[in-house]
């Protein structure tokens, strides 16, 4: 069939999985960016027992598949009441997945920062929250950025996974229309050259991090 | 039940050894290709790695799952996840080697060629030894991350851990204890490769070798 | 001997990091190459091993040149591999610093280069290297591994590595510059040893009282030339060039 035909047939398919699988990324990398956020408040301001938890908590969801996650919330948030849409769920492991590794990303960042400013900021009476608020955070976050990036990259991808519980996202669309029309691979090769496309503007943008973090002035020149 | 996700995790752990045993000499060769000097292999590995790492797993392992028998190559799943294992692994462990070359530092390279050995001695006594240690680290991170990108096979239906667990669930509704128990496994084992891996470096990084793992 | 005619490189981005340098380096003469960062020594001295390629001009030893054949028709071409890494096995360099092999023992990194490269027995090159290296004050250091050596004994072995090829120059860049201060004396005095036993040496280095002391002549580089050969008591205590009078003067 013409060029034409096939676009306005499948195109809107393909468009709309792209679609959703963008935002359903965006969605999950700030939900995870803001959790791995508080990790890392847990991890600075809770002590030792703290510090520990998170350890354990970032242990666990570098040693276990993600995939396993998606199914567990899936499958196990019905049985306690909550009837939350796939999508929440799939988004929820993410999140949590990810989250842990920002966490650490974080915590690299804040190793690299001088601690000097921690300990003056408290000196000159500021609260543990206003410290981290707005001492630490902007500037790990700044600092992360190349590495927040990459991992956004990684969660991006992760995104297909939410095809196993059905979500409608690009993936899924794809497995939908192999079945429709019985074309078998084809799809999943367009599938592929969206995926790369998104993860080269990514891509993109992680290198333009890593230029604009390295153009800030030290900060204690500041 | 238990003997079930055992014998599962069992398939993950072959599963895992199968795409990185095959990842690591198909890894060797691509980083050698990267080091090319006719431009057009360079190109070609950079474009590999690009998309073989920018696909998401399981769009590859659809692609294959799909793609061989329409080559008429009807293999069957296992056969289609072992390689979408290798394919994928050996992207990940080309760059591990890469890196490790990479991170020789240049008065070793340079000592090797003042002292005018043959190539061959040069890669098997100076980078080979040297670059296999700096890789130590990220190559134990891409064999824990294989053992769990096996878990994806199981939408492609390749019997492992993941596929016992979603079949046991399908019969029993024991949600919690079975995947809560099919995570620790794969826990355990990702903790022992890691572990095993710390082992090595302990082992082959006497101290002059930067980099040990977070 | 060494002879150097009208050297030239360029670096890729333009900049002239040699411009013209002649140098001639007789048998058993040692020769210290001085000046600023970015004067040019350190390539001039990696120009002679060819670990850096150079535009013009053109490096003998012993009359044969070096690195790039003439061919007919005047052009010039790169050496076979093959032929650079023989040659490359009559000088000797040792570095700055990460000179040594870290997965190998002291012996065995002084070990490597004759056996390897020129496939002498392995029971003569492990006398050899034992004899080297006690030559070198760590005859009793043998099985140890680079990091369990301080700076100044890493840099003995590799003194002593770069001897085991029994090179007809030694190369020697800035040896001391990463050392602990208490741990320079040790390599210097390696070096005078070898200064009395005539061999051929290049020297690029900081340590001014040191090149007066073993150097037979002195260069001192500014801008990719050399602007002042002489005696060292001549370029020391009788400087003419301005800018190398200024130089001395920063460095005390």
């Amino acid at each position: 069939m013409s060029w034409w035909r096939w676009f306005s047939v499948y195109g809107p398919t393909y468009l709309d999985g792209l679609a959703a699988t963008g935002v359903i990324a965006a969605a999950a990398a700030v939900c995870a960016v803001i959790w791995g956020a508080l990790l890392l408040l847990v991890r600075l301001e809770l002590g030792r027992a703290g510090a520990r938890a998170v350890d354990a908590y970032v242990q666990v969801f570098r040693n276990t598949p993600v995939l396993l996650w998606i199914y567990l919330i899936y499958f196990a948030f019905p049985l306690v009441g909550l009837t939350w849409p796939a999508v929440v769920c799939g988004g929820l492991a993410l999140m949590l997945q990810n989250g842990a590794y920002i966490s650490e990303i974080f915590r690299g960042s804040v190793k690299a920062i001088d601690l000097v400013q921690f300990d003056a900021a408290r000196s000159i009476g500021l609260s543990s929250w206003a410290t981290f608020r707005k001492v630490v955070l902007p500037q790990v976050l700044v600092h992360s950025l190349p590495a927040l990036g990459n991992q956004i990259i990684l969660l991006l991808k992760d995104t297909s996974l939410l095809s196993a519980i059905s979500v409608a996202e690009l993936t899924m669309n794809a497995k939908l229309l192999t079945e429709q029309t019985g074309a078998a691979y084809e799809a999943f090769v367009i599938v592929a050259v969206l995926y790369l496309f998104l993860v080269a503007i990514l891509e993109l943008g992680v290198k333009w991090a890593r230029h604009a973090v390295s153009w800030r002035p030290p900060h204690h020149a500041l | 039940m238990l003997t079930l996700l055992l014998k599962g995790a069992l398939a993950t752990l072959i599963l895992a050894i199968v795409g990185i045993g095959g990842g690591t000499v198909l890894g060797v060769g691509l980083a050698g290709l990267s080091f090319g000097r006719a431009w057009p292999l360079r190109f070609l590995y950079r474009l590999y790695v690009f998309v073989t790492r920018g696909t998401p797993v399981l769009v590859l392992a659809l692609l294959v799952f799909y793609g061989l028998p329409a080559m008429n190559f009807a293999l069957g799943p296992y056969v289609a996840g072992c390689i979408v294992l290798v394919i994928y692994g050996s992207a990940f462990f080309a760059e591990v080697f890469r890196g490790g070359v990479l991170a020789i530092p240049a008065a070793q390279m340079e000592s090797g060629r003042s002292l005018g050995l043959p190539p061959g001695a040069f890669f098997r006594k100076i980078i080979a030894p040297i670059a296999f240690r700096y890789a130590l680290p990220p190559y134990v991170n891409v064999c824990v991350m294989m053992v769990k990108a096996s878990s994806v096979l199981s939408i492609i239906s390749v019997w492992e851990l993941t596929l016992a667990a979603r079949e046991i669930i399908e019969r029993t509704l024991q949600v919690f204890t079975v995947l809560g128990t099919a995570a620790l496994l794969y826990f355990l084992i990702c903790f022992a490769v890691d572990r095993l891996g710390r082992r090595a470096e302990r082992h082959l990084m006497r101290r002059g070798f930067v980099g040990e793992r977070a | 001997m060494i002879d150097i005619r009208s050297l030239q490189k360029r670096f890729a981005n333009g900049t002239e990091v040699l411009r013209g340098i002649d140098l001639a380096i007789g048998d058993g003469e040692i020769v210290a190459l001085i000046g600023r960062s970015g004067s040019g020594k350190t390539t001039l001295l990696r120009c002679i091993n060819f670990l850096e390629e150079y535009d013009q001009g053109e490096i003998r030893l012993d009359g044969t040149a070096l690195w790039y054949r003439d061919e007919p028709g005047g052009r010039r071409v790169r050496m076979r591999e093959r032929e650079i890494r023989m040659l490359r096995q009559q000088m000797g360099i040792v570095f700055q610093q990460f000179n040594l092999f870290p997965h190998m023992t002291a012996l065995e990194n002084v070990c490597l280069g004759p056996l390897e490269a020129k496939a002498r027995p392995p029971a003569e090159v492990r006398d050899l290297a034992q004899a080297l290296l006690s030559r070198v004050g760590l005859g009793h250091r043998t099985s140890s591994y680079p990091y369990q050596l301080s700076g100044g004994e890493q840099q003995r072995v590799a003194i002593a590595r770069a001897l085991a090829m029994r090179p007809k120059v030694l190369l020697l860049d800035e040896i001391t510059s990463a050392l602990d201060p208490e741990l320079v004396g040790e390599v210097l005095e390696v070096i005078r040893g070898l200064v009395a036993e005539r061999m051929m040496m290049v020297i690029v280095t900081h340590e001014l009282s040191f090149a007066r002391e073993v150097a037979h002549r002195v260069a001192y580089l500014s801008q990719g030339r050399i602007v002042e050969l002489g005696a060292p008591i001549e370029i020391f205590d009788r400087p003419r060039d301005p800018t190398l009078k200024d130089f001395l003067r920063r460095i005390r």
